[in-house]
């Protein structure tokens, strides 16, 4: 299991069929989630403060962190998947890996985002990571590493995501676990 | 005083370190070996280091229809498969490096690779 961005599907689907894994898409909306559901992909509402939730009840739920707002949203409506929970500045602590392990709330780490950056900023970012798993571990939150991406030739195969979880510090049986229960 | 010169032993097939052997299959673009190896090279040194490359030891054992194996470090396997995460052009062509299978010998990532 993966975790992208929506658009191109078509693209998308045909590269990670090629991988033999699934998707989640990332949609902002239903009409969205309908393109979604066409390709038989799994659809994931991204929500923020200003989403009505009463309209989302039952449907999966990430929320893009960041922020100490976004990252406290998420374990207050119970999301699903917490996007990037930290940027430059790290913005997790043990307290909200504890709250997230509770919620059953999986941290997920977006690749893309990553490659995005220069050099200085991709070394803070990785050891923003490296703490963040480390909490992860102590608090036993689910963490995982996908993709992340628009672009289909930036998806990355299962074996290489599996391989960063196990270089930031999971087990091997972790990293293989982790993404076995992304469904 | 007399300088005998002595003949160099080579290390016994048992006492040499062990490997692993990476297929890695390069989707979207054809590129030939040395551009493949070039880039594959700096992007792993730019995320690991020079020490850390050095621990890996990668080497480009075979290049052939668009599949390469690479021999590194036993227990070194993963780091090396990440580090391919961090490769998306080489020569400014888009590629997807997909890593296949990781073995002991060198015979069998050819048999899967499917070479003679």
């Amino acid at each position: 299991m993966d975790i992208v961005y929506a658009q191109p599907l078509k693209e998308l689907l045909q590269i990670s069929s090629y991988f033999k894994e699934q998707l989640i898409v990332l949609v902002k909306d239903e009409a969205g989630e309908k393109i979604a559901k066409k390709r038989e992909l799994i659809p994931c509402f991204i929500v923020n403060e200003k989403t009505d939730l009463n309209k989302l009840k039952k449907k999966r739920k990430a929320v893009m962190g960041g922020s100490v707002k976004a990252n406290e949203f998420a374990t207050k409506i119970k999301a699903d998947f917490l996007l990037q929970p930290s940027n430059e500045k790290q913005f997790f602590d043990l307290g909200l890996a504890k709250k997230l392990a509770e919620n059953g709330t999986i941290v997920v780490l977006m690749f893309e985002e990553l490659l995005g950056k220069n050099s200085f900023d991709r070394h803070l970012y990785w050891k923003n990571y490296l703490e963040i798993v480390r909490y992860c571990k102590k608090k036993k939150t689910k963490f995982v590493v996908a993709s992340g991406c628009k672009e289909p030739l930036n998806l990355k195969p299962g074996k290489v995501r599996q391989s960063i979880a196990q270089t930031l510090g999971l087990t091997n049986e972790e990293a293989k676990k982790a993404l076995e229960e992304l469904k | 005083m007399k300088i005998e010169k002595k003949k160099k032993k080579t290390i016994p097939l048992s006492q040499r370190e062990r490997k692993r052997y990476v297929l890695i299959e390069i989707l979207n673009a054809t590129i030939p070996e040395k551009d493949f190896y070039f880039g594959f090279w700096i992007e792993l040194l730019g995320f690991f280091g020079s020490k850390g490359l050095a621990e890996i030891n990668p080497r480009l054992v075979l290049y052939k229809d668009n599949k390469a194996i690479v021999k590194c470090a036993r227990g070194r396997e993963t780091e090396l498969i990440a580090g391919l995460a961090f490769i998306k052009k080489i020569r400014n062509k888009k590629i997807i490096l997909n890593p296949v299978v990781t073995s002991g010998t060198i015979k069998t990532v050819k048999e899967k690779a499917g070479f003679k």
